[in-house]
């Protein structure tokens, strides 16, 4: 049973008196612990049908269905909630906070989640999470002392904490070598299916495409 | 709060910066500030020192009391009828003691009365800032418009005029100095006073030290400078707090797109202009007091532990006003735009 649904959503913007179609009707069904790799030329959309998906842009028109809830229909603070509590996102950047400390960034996106833990179990849930991706060791450490790949480990792991049922991911190894890149992956793929979490993923590298279950392919706007 | 917290731990230097500045911008306010207040009490402590009441003018003086002539009879009649009420003139003037080294004083007599020192013919009672120039009870001082002398019957606290020491003497020698019979005003204590006298002009005790020549632009001067320095540090506070956010654009952008509630990151800067704020305020009310206790015996300086809390108080606020519309950057950050700039 498909837990997102993307029912016929276009996205255009105007820019002056010219309004472009970015997005011309897309249809797309994404299944509980399935990774969907979202691929297609420069421009054909994919960007922007992720993160309509994830709530940070509002579509211009269909609907976008999560847990049998139209997220077309919520206002800013209900999407607000469904982003804290129910979707993790990966960035072609890590974007971490610059002053906490990996820990720190952990334990801020379950107190963001609202996750019902005490301090001892949040404390221990970042533990385990950090063991997940390998980033124990550097628990005390801040963003601006780790490498690339590691602040993409990070990333994911502040993606994941909450138990989120999505992940979107927008280029995640698009700034690491083909060694990290592949190591981040196995990461997602293994922690998507360990936890049973829906996967929508952009990617512009090939080599990432085995980690996927489901290619779906973007041209000119709609699903090829 | 903790990530507030953490943020000013991991860039001390930067929040130290506007530590700094705070400090100095409100210490410089304490200080001017209480010599504002101790230039006042220099100009004016002799009417300052006397309890709520009115002051009656003549009409004809244009509001000043220098100008102002009492009719002796319509005098006689308000002491009568107002058994606290006393005549009051003041003049400036100087005297010399033995060695004929002179003394800017403030020649004050005014009509028997329990708010002002009863003096008697060829005696004197001096402020005790003369008392650093080596007077002593018993000397005898001179006035080159006077034909007797005067002899010092003793010193009061904290009673100058116009910058100056004031000296109190009897009616009748003043009015031997000064070849004038008429008193320059009445001031009838207490909240009985009437609002209008016929022919005189009333003024509440504020309003009467506008009426002392110089004093309401001194005033007025330096509590510009005040209100001026508190705010700049509105300003200075909405200003770096303007430049910290857009530096911090792409993180709140972030934060937001995680979920993040704007209430928070508002609370965050809050938690962060108050702690500087308040650490900054501490060190500056501390040093001023300080300052307050050391500064030299001849220089006009009263600051207040009130006054103090007062402008700190304003302090606060104004920073909170300052740090809250350099915030809107906050509300209008768009998560997406964020995520597109790439890393922080």
């Amino acid at each position: 049973m498909a837990i997102f649904e993307i029912d016929e959503v276009k996205k255009s913007f105007k820019t002056g008196d010219v309004t472009e179609q970015i997005l011309k009707g897309v249809d797309l069904e994404l299944k509980q612990g399935e990774i969907t790799a979202l691929v297609g030329p420069s421009g054909s959309g994919k960007s922007t049908m992720l993160t309509i998906a994830a709530g940070l842009q509002r579509a211009s028109g269909g609907h976008v269905m999560f847990d049998g809830k139209d997220m077309t229909q919520m206002n800013q603070e209900q999407i607000r909630k469904i982003r804290s509590s129910e979707f993790g996102f990966v960035f072609q950047s890590a974007h971490l906070v610059p002053f906490l400390t990996v820990e720190d960034q952990l334990l801020l996106m379950l107190d963001v989640a609202e996750t019902k833990m005490n301090k001892k179990q949040q404390k221990q849930e970042v533990a385990k999470v950090l063991d997940l991706v390998g980033m124990s060791h550097r628990k005390d450490a801040y963003p601006s002392s780790l490498s690339g790949g590691e602040r993409q480990r990070v990333a994911i792991a502040r993606a994941i904490i909450h138990q989120p049922k999505m992940l979107f991911a927008d280029e995640p190894t698009a700034s690491l070598d083909s060694k990290r890149s592949k190591e981040v992956m196995e990461i997602i793929r293994n922690l998507t299916k360990t936890l049973k979490i829906t996967t929508l993923m952009v990617t512009h590298d090939e080599e990432m495409l085995p980690y996927a279950d489901r290619i779906v392919t973007m041209k000119d706007g709609l699903l090829a | 709060m903790q990530m507030a917290w953490k943020e000013v731990k991991k860039s001390k230097m930067k929040f130290l910066i506007l530590g700094s500045i705070i400090f100095l911008v409100s210490f410089l306010t304490f200080i001017i500030s209480g010599l504002a207040n101790g230039l006042s009490e220099d100009n004016a402590a002799l009417i300052k020192n006397l309890p709520n009441g009115q002051f009656y003018l003549n009409e004809d003086a244009d509001q000043t009391y220098n100008l102002s002539k009492i009719d002796e009879k319509q005098q006689e009649d308000l002491l009568k009828k107002y058994t606290d009420a006393t005549a009051i003139s003041i003049q400036m003037g100087f005297v010399n003691d033995a060695d004929d080294k002179q003394f800017s004083v403030a020649f004050v007599t005014a009509t028997d009365s329990k708010l002002f020192p009863n003096v008697k013919e060829n005696e004197i009672v001096l402020d005790s800032s003369l008392k650093d120039d080596g007077i002593k009870v018993g000397d005898i001082l001179k006035n080159n418009q006077f034909s007797g002398e005067f002899k010092v019957k003793g010193f009061t606290e904290k009673q100058t005029y116009s910058h100056a020491p004031v000296a109190f003497i009897n009616m009748k020698n003043y009015q031997e100095i000064y070849r004038v019979m008429e008193m320059q005003t009445v001031f009838i204590p207490g909240s009985d006073a009437p609002d209008s006298i016929k022919g005189l002009e009333s003024f509440s005790n504020k309003e009467f030290l506008n009426t002392i020549p110089s004093y309401g632009a001194e005033q007025m001067s330096l509590n510009m400078i005040i209100w001026f320095l508190v705010v700049i540090s509105g300003m200075l506070f909405a200003i770096f707090f303007y430049m910290m956010n857009v530096q911090k654009i792409g993180l709140y952008g972030i934060l937001k797109a995680i979920g993040v509630k704007t209430s928070k990151l508002f609370s965050m800067m809050w938690y962060q202009m108050l702690l500087i704020t308040v650490i900054s305020l501490l060190l500056s009310v501390g040093l001023s007091q300080v300052f307050s206790m050391v500064a030299p015996s001849g220089m006009p300086f009263s600051l207040t532990m009130q006054t103090t809390l007062t402008l700190s108080a304003v302090f606060l606020v104004i920073g909170f006003i300052g740090a809250t519309i350099s915030g809107f950057q906050i509300k209008k950050v768009e998560p997406l735009q964020a995520i597109q700039q790439g890393e922080m």
